[in-house]
């Protein structure tokens, strides 16, 4: 079935580039319907292997003979690859559904619709695959894909720059992964997937590879789920269109590093070292992102800074080996974290603009976005009923389990950081709710309230904002995922809820006294600090980006002044040359004559020399 | 007889030949040159054939295919003379230079300082 799925999205990415161009109407609907397709497989997919006896289906063993180990092609699908296959293939659904309203009229629309097809079905590769290579294919077109959406609008400077920024940045994590794999794939003795699982369960990988393959592989997981010190790329993809950032964001790419991460953990579980590094990089880009979150002036910047705090939860959860609670998490922040982008989608296409100081008082024209959003905002923050409490619960419980009874050191890093950023993320969840639907209209020149869009953006915030609503009695039973739940810590579900609680009311109190304006004012001089977000860009530019250029200028100079003085120099020897021979063609027959006895001589005294072994 | 006179004659005739074509300027003289050279041959083919006594006498009927070949090669080098000297008035052979590398402006680019007749 999801071999079916996969060839409807191509299907359709394909139709819509060579058809599309006839007919408006013609690439949303091919869109939708290979979107559609593949949601409705996945479904049975779901229906096929959830349960916690659920048997894996493997499908297709052809293989690649390379020389050294073969290359299988060969999918499988477990617990974790189909509520993944779900996942991406429901956001992909809703998206090309509220993309149909968003981007109507856009004349790039089948190439649009196109490319998100490609997309889903590289995300739908990387989680269903059984070898280390399918994987890759899926990982780079997602790649690919990624660049190609993100500067979707060309004719803009940020968004040529975010794609190109989203691009190296990766790609620059990728060269790591791909000697990961062959490490990991040497040490195991096979690239698939399930066998080097196996060998890791059964001790066939040592501590010493798992660790470097570990810390390799790793490199390709941060460039992937932007942690630092790769994280800078996510926030400027933002000039991308918003639907695709609620895909990039919810249920592919990103969550791509979370899944290798998730599949690969016995081999990551081997090394304390690449555990331990995973989890302080985590811990750093969890709580800076979450204050860059609080900081920032763009709708979409907060969101994505939020999107790079909540994958370091589900990292932080993950190298404390509490597998279910990362999955789960990263599932449920697939679903409101694609509510809030598309929702956020709706009130940038109705107000014109991204910047948080250019809304506000969008509550009353705007109902269903604010009752959605409001539903993405509470379960982002964490707050009971909504699926986020639950599963950040969850990241939170095997923290603290590693804390008080495990012999890690890193779990009380994990609880006090997560305890801390879960009281950040409600402060800026609360500040961007606030900034957005409260408070007068700013910046408003028209004084016309903004209406609310059509049912077909619409549509999907209805369908995401119930799945993040009734979500949490997955995450409490989550044995679809052939995982248990550990049980209610309750004092830690207090001590969370009060810093949320906390964390909320902080933000409203400066929103009060400052008489409805920006609260992150009240931050002071930290406010431009974290703005320019630590500048940690002038960092990478002075470090990295200027050294390259100037290596890359030290080329071109070698390339001017060394390689091409090579060719001028033969070119200048040639036309000495024909000079020489244009002097002795002067035609005086008898100096040809004269030249070739001369030569004539000297080739017979050479033949004389040397025919007889030289004038001894 | 010992082998090395006709050599040395023909040595010298074939030098004498050389450097008449190489040095002379009259046209008709250096065929005279070439003709001394071919001769030169010509006398080491017969020298060869009586020192080795050959069976066939190979060398002397060579030297007699090369006396015709001569005969016909001169009535042609005459003919291209006297047709030389019919369109430059002159058989110069330095001064014979149509076939010079030239620049469009005609002039040859010569080392020496002889006019060149066009």
């Amino acid at each position: 079935m999801t071999v079916v799925g996969l060839v409807a999205l191509l299907l359709a990415a394909v139709a819509a580039v060579v058809v599309g161009h006839r007919d408006d109407r013609v690439p949303p609907l091919l869109g939708v319907a290979g979107s559609g397709v593949a949601w409705l497989c996945s479904v049975v997919v779901g229906a096929l292997h959830w349960g916690a006896n659920a048997a894996p289906t493997v499908t297709g063993s052809g293989r690649i003979e390379t020389g050294g180990l073969p290359i299988t092609v060969a999918l499988r699908v477990d617990q974790l690859s189909a509520s993944m296959v779900v996942l991406a293939t429901t956001v992909a659904l809703l998206v090309q559904v509220y993309s149909v309203a968003y981007l109507r009229g856009d004349p790039r629309y089948p190439s649009y619709t196109a490319i998100v097809s490609l997309f889903t079905a590289a995300m739908v590769l990387v989680v269903s695959a059984d070898d280390l290579f399918v994987l890759l294919v899926g990982w780079e077109v997602m790649g690919v894909c990624s660049y190609i959406l993100i500067s979707h609008h060309w004719e803009l400077e940020p968004a040529r720059a975010g794609a190109v920024k989203a691009f190296l940045m990766t790609r620059l994590g990728d060269i790591g992964l791909l000697f990961g794999f062959f490490v990991i794939g040497g040490a195991a003795g096979t690239y698939r997937i399930s066998g080097i699982v196996e060998a890791a369960a059964a001790g066939r990988i040592s501590g010493h590879q798992a660790t470097i393959g570990s810390l390799l592989m790793r490199c390709g997981v941060v460039g992937k789920s932007a942690q630092f010190p790769l994280h800078s790329w996510l926030p400027d993809a933002m000039p991308g269109p918003t639907p695709i950032s609620a895909l990039i964001h919810a249920a592919t790419m990103v969550a791509a590093g979370v899944f290798l991460v998730a599949r690969l953990l016995p081999v990551f579980a081997l090394s304390d070292v690449a555990m331990t590094t995973l989890a302080v990089i985590a811990c750093v880009t969890m709580l800076g992102s979450a204050l860059f979150a609080l900081a920032a002036d763009d709708l979409k910047r907060v969101l994505a800074w939020s999107t790079v705090s909540q994958l370091s939860y589900m990292f932080a959860a993950l190298t404390l080996g509490g597998y279910g609670a990362g999955v789960l998490h990263l599932l449920s922040h697939g679903a409101f974290k694609a509510l809030l982008f598309l929702a956020a989608g709706s009130v940038i296409h109705a107000v014109g603009t991204q910047r948080l100081d250019g809304m506000g008082g969008l509550r009353a024209s705007m109902p269903v976005t604010f009752v959605t959003m409001t539903v993405g905002y509470a379960a982002l923050a964490g707050v009971p009923p909504f699926v986020g409490f639950f599963s950040k619960d969850e990241i939170l419980g095997v923290a603290s389990d590693q804390a008080f009874h495990g012999a890690h050191g890193r779990g009380w890093l994990v609880l006090v950081v997560g305890l801390v950023v879960a009281g950040l993320t409600a402060a800026y969840s609360t500040r961007a709710w606030l900034m957005t639907f409260f408070g007068p209209r700013r910046g408003d020149r028209t004084g016309v309230p903004p209406p609310e869009p059509g049912w077909l953006m619409l549509g999907p915030l209805v369908a995401l904002s119930a799945a993040s609503t009734l979500g949490g009695v997955v995450v409490v039973w989550p044995s679809f995922l052939g995982v248990e739940r550990e049980g209610w810590h309750l004092g830690l579900v207090l001590v969370s809820l009060a810093v949320v609680a906390l964390g909320a009311a902080l933000a409203v109190a400066e929103w009060t006294r400052l008489g409805h304006m920006d609260p992150a004012a009240s931050l002071g001089r930290l406010r431009p600090v974290l703005a320019r977000e630590a500048s940690y860009d002038a960092l990478v530019d002075w470090t990295v980006v200027r050294p390259g250029r100037w290596l890359a200028g030290l080329t071109r100079l070698n390339e001017i002044e060394v390689v091409d003085r090579y060719a001028a120099a033969g070119d200048i020897g040639s036309q000495w040359g024909s000079r020489l021979v244009r002097w002795a063609h002067n035609g005086n027959a008898q100096r040809y004559l004269t030249a070739v006895v001369i030569g004539a001589v000297g080739v017979a005294v050479l033949v004389g020399v040397i025919g007889t072994g030289g004038p001894s | 007889m010992p082998l090395l006179f006709p050599l040395v004659v023909s040595s010298v005739l074939f030098g004498i030949g050389v450097y008449i074509v190489l040095a002379r300027r009259h046209a008709v003289l250096v065929l005279m040159g070439v003709e001394l050279m071919l001769n030169a041959v010509n006398l080491n083919l017969v020298a060869f054939d009586a020192w080795w006594h050959d069976t066939l006498d190979a060398g002397q009927v060579l030297a007699l295919f090369v006396i015709a070949i001569a005969a016909a090669e001169i009535g042609l080098g005459l003919a291209i003379v006297l047709l030389v000297f019919r369109t430059h008035q002159h058989v110069d052979i330095d001064r014979l230079r149509e076939l010079a590398d030239r620049d469009e402006t005609g002039a040859v680019e010569a080392d020496d300082d002889r006019s060149v007749v066009s």
